[in-house]
């Protein structure tokens, strides 16, 4: 699983790297094809890119505090039988490696490098998955920050989280405090989801967000993101995000997003909180057209494709309320109606209701009911889970389980209710750097008859100071 | 290719403008990470047990983590990442919200029953239901080629 990771590693060095691209797809599909060389974008955003690390490098205040070095290794081996064709089950059991590494100025300003991935290895190699290995690298990049004066600069794979901007991308992203509450994000560079695609090259992605913010008052934003495939613009999304922070302690938070390609508002969310002594009341409203919310040009995928062109417009009106009853009891309603143009209306209502105890100890049920106005709209959904923590007088860490049963008022493939039960233990070693947690499950649903599966997951942690 | 090139560049003049800008800043900032003598506790944390509701610097009110917070923690990450990453890492909110992952959160976390992971239980019978109600709400995780993949196999 390390190789599959480190595979991986490679495979994302080797698109930064120039010509790197090209050899790769060459060594992949052994033979030259037509549009390979429209990659050559790609590589100017590379060197860009790397060009633009070097001068943070130069430019960077060369102090150098003491560096840290932190690894999270989770692996994770599940196990399970599953029909692939033929009379008989057969078995499944692939072997999951997560790893996580952090260095440099991890706490203080300075530079650090983060990266994070998954590797999957199939021992049984029974055909179940396409490939009997096959892994991601999530996130790879080098950062430079100063939380004292607001400053962030990342470059490499990362996520952006910034209004519009909610992508994992392949390049820069900067983000800065400019003094009297005015902030900014900038990113740029290629869109990972969009990479490698069935062939797909060429793909870019830019944007940024411009905040306003008055720490008593609240928070407006103007987000912009262009997506662009060989020059060809197929995604231009304009947003406003807003945090008004009113008297009474009231709060009321909204967001908008325009489709500039369609020329139409895609979104509209908007949400009040409420506190009234120990409760709280979250009513929101939101409304959504389809052709701009899910109509993003050539980019738009299966199955939101049919509904960018099927003129719907949805409206989401809802009341979130949690009762603190007291500190161990927590009770909480749902309540939701959803209204369209031309589909049938629906509405949905929960409530549940949480004990807890020390540390993560928790004991909570939640029953809920879907009422749409079909019967195939409609299904009933309880569940009941646990959690003790604590439990080191037993030899254990903690126990968990969790049980969920529907009910469709519609049955879906012959079969009108699914049960789901699971349970799991636990214990830390090793002054709580190694983690092992054992767990199964059951399902009888409408998919699966019966089905067992075991989950056997090992975490370690290393921190060490240099 | 020199389109590109202008954007990086303008990029980067950005980026010495802001690393020019922020010099003359006063404003209150967060911390890179929250500190550890704090004693946060292994429960999600209710922000305003310790700090002010809302003052001069910062409304932490909105950051606390209540029982519905994993459902609707949307507006907080957009307009104020820099906040969760005291407590979070990156790698966290991948489990959720990646490009590519094969385990969803409530079976890569199955003993964390306290998280209200999504798509737990019998998910995959009823995202026939919700998903036909309100896609809005799946397009956020699953809107481009690798993150729809595990729609492929039956949307197409």
């Amino acid at each position: 699983m390390v190789l599959v990771f480190l595979l991986r590693l490679k495979t994302i060095a080797l698109r930064w790297l120039p010509g790197g691209r090209q050899e790769l797809r060459l060594s992949r599909l052994g033979s030259i094809k037509g549009g390979f060389y429209r990659m050559k974008p790609r590589h100017s955003i590379a060197r860009a890119a790397l060009l633009a690390g070097l001068v943070l490098l130069v430019g960077m205040p060369a102090t150098l505090p003491a560096a840290e070095i932190r690894i999270k290794s989770d692996t994770l081996v599940r196990g399970m039988e599953r029909n692939i064709g033929g009379a008989e089950d057969k078995a499944v059991a692939p072997g999951y490696e997560y790893l996580q590494v952090d260095g440099g100025q991890l706490t203080e300003k300075g530079f650090s490098f983060h990266s994070y991935g998954w590797g999957r290895f199939d021992f049984a190699d029974n055909n179940y998955f396409d490939e009997r290995s096959d892994g991601e690298l999530l996130y790879g990049y080098l950062q430079y920050a100063d939380a004292a004066e607001g400053l962030d600069f990342r470059l490499g794979r990362q996520n952006v989280f910034a209004g519009v901007g909610n992508d994992a991308i392949d390049g820069l992203q900067v983000k800065g405090e400019m003094g009297q509450g005015v902030s900014v994000n900038v990113f740029g560079g290629q869109p990972v989801g969009y990479a490698s695609t069935e062939g797909r090259s060429g793909d870019s992605i830019y944007g940024g967000r411009l905040g306003f913010q008055r720490s008593q008052f609240g928070e407006i934003g103007i987000s912009g993101k262009i997506l662009e495939n060989n020059d060809l613009k197929v995604e231009k999304t304009l947003g406003l995000d807003l945090a008004l922070f009113l008297p009474g302690d009231l709060s009321l938070y909204g967001f908008s997003s325009r489709n500039l390609e369609t020329k139409g508002w895609g979104e509209h969310s908007y949400e009040l909180r409420i506190p009234v002594k120990a409760f709280n009341f979250r009513p929101y409203f939101g409304q959504y057209e389809y052709e701009h919310f899910f109509g993003t040009g050539v980019n738009t995928v299966n199955p939101f494709r049919v509904l960018a062109i099927n003129g719907e417009k949805l409206r989401v009106v809802g009341l979130d309320t949690t009762w603190k009853f007291s500190d161990a009891l927590d009770l909480g309603v749902k309540l939701k109606g959803n209204d369209y143009d031309r589909m049938n209306s629906s509405r949905f209502a929960s409530g549940l209701a949480t004990w807890h105890g020390d540390d993560l100890t928790q004991i909570g049920v939640e029953v809920g009911y879907m009422n749409g106005d079909l019967d195939r709209q409609k299904y009933l959904l309880t569940r009941l889970f646990g959690y003790l923590d604590g439990l080191s007088g037993f030899g254990l860490g903690f126990i968990s389980g969790d049980v969920v049963w529907a009910r469709y008022d519609q049955p879906i493939y012959g079969r009108d209710n699914s049960l789901f039960l699971s349970i799991g233990t636990g214990r830390a070693f090793l002054d709580d750097a190694l983690e092992v947690k054992v767990s199964g499950d059951y399902s009888r649903d409408p998919y699966f008859d019966s089905d067992v599966r075991g989950l056997l997951s090992l975490t370690y942690r290393y921190d060490h100071k240099i | 290719m020199l389109k590109k090139i202008t954007w990086f560049s303008l990029l980067m003049l950005l980026a010495l403008v802001l690393a020019a800008c922020v010099a003359h800043r006063a404003d209150w900032m967060p911390p890179l990470q929250h500190p550890a003598d704090a004693g946060l506790g292994k429960r999600p944390p209710i922000c305003t047990d310790c700090h002010e509701a809302s003052n001069e610097n910062f409304n932490w009110k909105r950051f606390n983590h209540d029982t519905y917070f994993g459902e609707n923690h949307r507006q907080q990450a957009y307009q104020n990442s820099r906040v969760c990453g005291m407590c979070h890492q990156q790698s966290f909110c991948n489990d959720c919200h990646a490009t590519s992952v094969e385990l969803k959160p409530s079976i890569k976390n199955q003993t964390a029953t306290y998280r209200r992971s999504p798509h737990r239980g019998d998910w995959l019978a009823r995202h026939r239901i919700e998903g036909a109600l309100d896609p809005t709400s799946c397009i956020r995780c699953h809107r481009n080629p690798k993150t729809a993949a595990t729609c492929v196999p039956c949307h197409g």
